[in-house]
């Protein structure tokens, strides 16, 4: 019988300490054959197995460019992710996926791509950051502007370093008000205005988000005013799963359901929908 | 009397002493009664009393219900066995004295489901609690609207609850396990009982509690008796048998008895019966000094 | 004209083949005072004054809770194992014609893109015998969401009661055909000449409901912040009774239980699949304490948006039969044919 909700086995290859309470779990699958054919799309999403304690849902966060393995990034807040937190090299875990639709990364070609994220939104958009980075040739200018509360929230630390180093990116951290440090040579200031203040063009140019609620709705408005039209921006939504295949009930925004025909939506569809985030 | 609590309420309104009154109101056939909010004076028409007012509305003080508490000042409708779970709430520092306006009303009885009433109100589709009932005169009140009832509880409690009490009673422990564990075996975890009770006020229930899972969440048999079983434990002492947990249940499994059974329990270990007086604290939940149980020292 | 006869006296007889052949006979029987579908071995168990039993057989194909994986977690690392389920003959016999309209609904959700088999492997087996309505109540509107007592959509035999409390038998699904073949000898060929048709009762439709004006007034999303959903619903104490009697309600929940604990032997635990509800607050609550709805209106409104405006648009199912559970089980009454109501006089 095919039983959609039974997850696949993947071993935690390498544990990385992102930020306060925040891990990354590098992740291949048990079974060899899967190890090697298994392919998703940046975008895509999975249900992650703590046995014992249930499922939790995070995008990948690494580029299917990058073959063998799956990362996930999640910050330790319930009792699934948790349990997935105290979990150590060579542990099992379970994985169902990938799930979701997908960033159109082919229709982006030759074009400018600009990314906002904002603390834990960061790792969907690291997946295309990476799968842009690894073919730098297909796309134009790339901007990163990178926000979230202090600078020990801020994850991915060493691709921070990486991608400030590139002459090929422009990376503007930020951190909100209060959240610097002494040596902090970032931006202080929230993640709209920072994007505002960046004036990226919006000629020829996509822009993808990821972050809170409430930042996707004010990021929205910065875009609009650096003249981004709603069809060239992109964020991809979050709510609470359960099945991850549209039958559970919970993750609808209005008559959408995020697992299913998400989670990666354009401006247009998110201003579409019903207020219900 | 109806139109003696609608006049109330709509002074109440009119003179701004309140903001909205939690009564009962018609369906849209008049054949069962609802809650209703009125917040306009002239829609206190809509408010009416008869035995099939059977809710205990006090449920909408809680802290449960936040944007009824943001309409402003309450006047409640209710009845003397209502106004148990108010004063409860009240000792429990859920809610103020001042912070809502009693509207009491004297009360010959309700009807145990309100599909159960064809006629005449008959003492057989009363609730046990009404054939016991002390408070048939609401106490604790700031308006009464009806008048004095001379009825008298009989000495000993009489009815179906406890006479199904003393059949469990008379069981050994392994009969008194079986009862329980078949009737929580129809639980389909609805938390219906939960959310009509005025005492289940957390705003985070012991079953939402995941870390750990104290209660497991499946309606299995093992997770319906510990739900049901918990949930009677938080209400030792506590509860005021209003009966609206039984009322609610969709299968029909008799919370009324086993809750009366701890009533009992705590009335013949501290003398203690909640609901009379908002300034005794159940006992569960006080610790004296005196206390003649040296367990905890 | 009917295709068959069904003696009521040849009902036993009928549960006994069911069951003989390792099928499963469920039908409204008492349990706790009130009509339930019930799994019954003899005719005698069958309850004759039922309107419609308190909860759907929707059970049937989706369970309230079940297992889906199982798990050890050990010394030697971890175990999974995922369940299999292959159905069961099952006759859910005295089904109501409007809740068998609810499982096309349910197979919409559970077949969209992915096939969930735990429900479509039972229901596969499951033959649905309706009888039509002799009886309602105040909290039935089967016409009013176009539907009747007359109906047989979802249903695989439908059955119409005589005078003498035998059945006219209408076969509608070739499940139903054969099922009818397979019990030939309980379902006579011919009906008895004076058979009389006892008359079906014709819930009256609400006057005062539009099913398209309730449905362009939820497609609009400017109507989803419109005060009257905290008006008309006020009174909902959040409690999950309306959704699990719901026959057309599918939401669920993951979840895992321990089943052994450490110790010599590995923990073992079981992967579940249980009924939740949208109106616990929880449902939708995420990790970081955020809730899209967090208001007891915004979570009734999403189940009856759901109902009259999502499953319908998506899958042009019916999201509600008109069954009136959910009426009659509210502890508060709140009664959703008002707030249909309510919402056609909407300008």
């Amino acid at each position: 019988m095919n039983n959609i909700y039974l997850p696949q086995l993947v071993t935690i290859e390498d544990i990385y300490e992102e930020a306060p309470d925040v891990r990354s779990f590098r992740l291949v699958f048990k079974d060899k054959f899967l190890r090697d054919s298994f392919e998703f799309k940046t975008g895509q999403f999975g249900l992650y197995s703590a046995f014992g304690l249930g499922e939790s849902t995070f995008c990948i966060a690494s580029s299917p460019t990058r073959k063998g393995y799956i990362q996930c990034t999640f910050r330790r807040s319930g009792r699934v992710t948790g349990g997935l937190y105290d979990l150590s090299i060579g542990d099992t875990m379970g994985f169902r996926g990938p799930y979701g639709n997908c960033f159109p990364m082919d229709e982006w070609k030759g074009k400018d791509l600009v990314f906002i994220a904002g603390g834990i939104g960061l790792p969907p958009v690291r997946s295309v950051i990476w799968n842009v980075l690894d073919r730098r040739e297909d796309f134009g200018k790339v901007t990163i502007v990178y926000g979230a509360k202090t600078v020990a929230d801020l994850v991915y630390k060493n691709e921070l370093e990486h991608w400030e180093a590139r002459n090929d990116v422009r990376l503007v951290q930020t951190v909100d008000p209060g959240g610097e440090t002494p040596g902090w040579k970032g931006k202080i200031g929230f993640v709209p205005a920072i994007l505002e203040e960046t004036a990226t063009s919006a000629e020829n140019a996509i822009a993808v988000m990821c972050g809170p609620p409430i930042m996707i709705k004010y990021v929205l408005n910065a875009l609009g005013k650096l003249g981004f039209a709603d069809e060239d921006v992109y964020t991809t939504l979050e709510n609470k799963m359960k099945c991850g295949v549209g039958k559970c009930g919970r993750c609808n925004v209005g008559d959408i359901y995020i697992c299913k025909e998400g989670p990666v939506y354009t401006a247009v569809e998110v201003k579409r929908m019903y207020n219900d985030f | 009397m109806e139109n003696a609590l609608r006049k109330k309420a709509k002074e109440l309104l009119e003179k701004g002493e309140v903001k909205v009154v939690i009564g009962f109101g018609w369906n849209r056939d008049k054949t069962f009664t609802t809650p209703v909010f009125i917040t306009k004076p002239e829609d206190a028409e809509r408010l009416v009393w008869n035995p099939l007012c059977v809710n205990n509305l006090s449920v909408y003080l809680t802290r449960k219900f936040k944007d009824i508490q943001a309409l402003g000042r309450p006047a409640i409708v209710a009845k003397g066995c209502d106004i148990r779970n108010i004063l409860v709430l009240i000792s429990e520092g859920q809610l103020k004295r001042e912070d809502v306006f009693i509207i009491g009303v004297t009360c010959n009885g309700v009807v145990y489901r309100q599909e159960l009433r064809k006629g005449e109100l008959k003492p057989e589709i009363m609730p046990t609690k009404c054939h016991n009932c002390d408070v048939r005169n609401p106490h604790a009140t700031d308006f009464v609207v009806g008048d004095k009832s001379d009825f008298k509880p009989p000495e000993s409690p009489t009815g179906m609850v406890f006479n199904k009490i003393k059949e469990i009673d008379s069981k050994e422990a392994t009969g008194r396990w079986d009862f329980w564990v078949n009737e929580f075996s129809r639980c389909i975890k609805c938390y219906a009982c939960r959310q009509v009770c005025s005492l289940c006020y957390c705003e985070r229930c012991i079953t939402e509690k995941n870390m750990p899972q104290w209660i497991e969440t499946s309606a299995h048999p093992r997770g319906n008796l510990s739900w049901n079983l918990t949930r009677a434990m938080h209400l030792v002492g506590r509860c005021t048998f209003c009966g609206e947990c039984e009322r609610a249940c969709p299968v029909n499994i008799p919370l009324n008895v086993i809750n009366q059974k701890m009533i009992t329990v705590v009335k013949d270990a501290f003398d203690y019966k909640s609901g009379y007086d908002e300034k005794t604290h159940p006992p569960m939940i006080v610790f004296s000094p005196d206390d003649k149980d040296d367990f905890i020292k | 004209m009917p295709d068959n006869f069904l003696k009521r006296r040849d009902i036993g007889k009928l549960i006994a083949s069911v069951r003989d052949a390792g099928g499963r006979f469920v039908a409204p029987a008492l349990a706790a005072r009130q009509a339930v579908y019930k799994d019954i071995s003899s005719a005698e168990e069958l309850d004759d004054d039922y309107i419609l039993p308190r909860n759907s057989y929707k059970e049937l194909v989706f369970p309230q809770t079940e297992v889906i994986a199982d798990f050890t977690i050990g010394k030697d690392g971890v175990g999974l194992k995922g369940r299999d389920v292959t159905g069961r003959d099952t006759v859910v016999f005295g089904a109501r014609p409007c809740e068998a309209a609810s499982l096309e609904s349910l197979r919409s959700v559970f077949t969209w893109g992915f096939i969930d088999e735990f429900c479509t492997k039972r229901e596969d087996r499951l033959v649905v015998i309706t009888i039509a309505c002799t009886k309602a109540d105040g909290a039935c509107f089967c016409t009013t969401v176009d539907l009747s007592p007359k109906s047989v959509t979802g249903s695989d035999v439908a059955l119409s009661e005589t005078d003498a409390g035998d059945y006219l038998v209408h076969s509608v699904s070739e499940k139903g055909k054969a099922f009818i073949a397979k019990h030939s000898d309980v379902f006579k060929a011919k009906p008895s000449a004076d058979a009389v048709v006892k008359p079906i009762i014709m819930p009256e439709r609400i006057k005062g409901v539009d099913l398209e004006k309730i449905k362009k007034f939820l497609s609009d999303t400017a109507h989803y912040e419109n005060p009257v959903w905290p008006e008309l619903t006020r009174k909902c104490i959040g409690c999950g009774a309306c959704t699990y009697v719901c026959p057309t309600c599918h939401c669920f929940d993951i979840t895992d239980e321990a089943t052994a604990y450490g110790g010599k032997t590995p923990f073992e635990g079981e992967r579940r699949k249980n009924w939740d509800a949208c109106q616990f607050d929880n449902f939708t609550l995420h990790a970081s304490g955020h809730n899209p709805r967090d208001t007891q209106f915004k979570r009734w409104r999403n189940r009856f948006m759901c109902k009259f405006n999502y499953y319908p648009k998506k899958f042009s199912s019916k999201g509600c039969v008109g069954c009136g559970r959910c009426i009659r089980v509210c502890p508060v009454r709140l009664d959703i044919t008002e707030v249909m109501e309510a919402i056609s006089k909407r300008p």
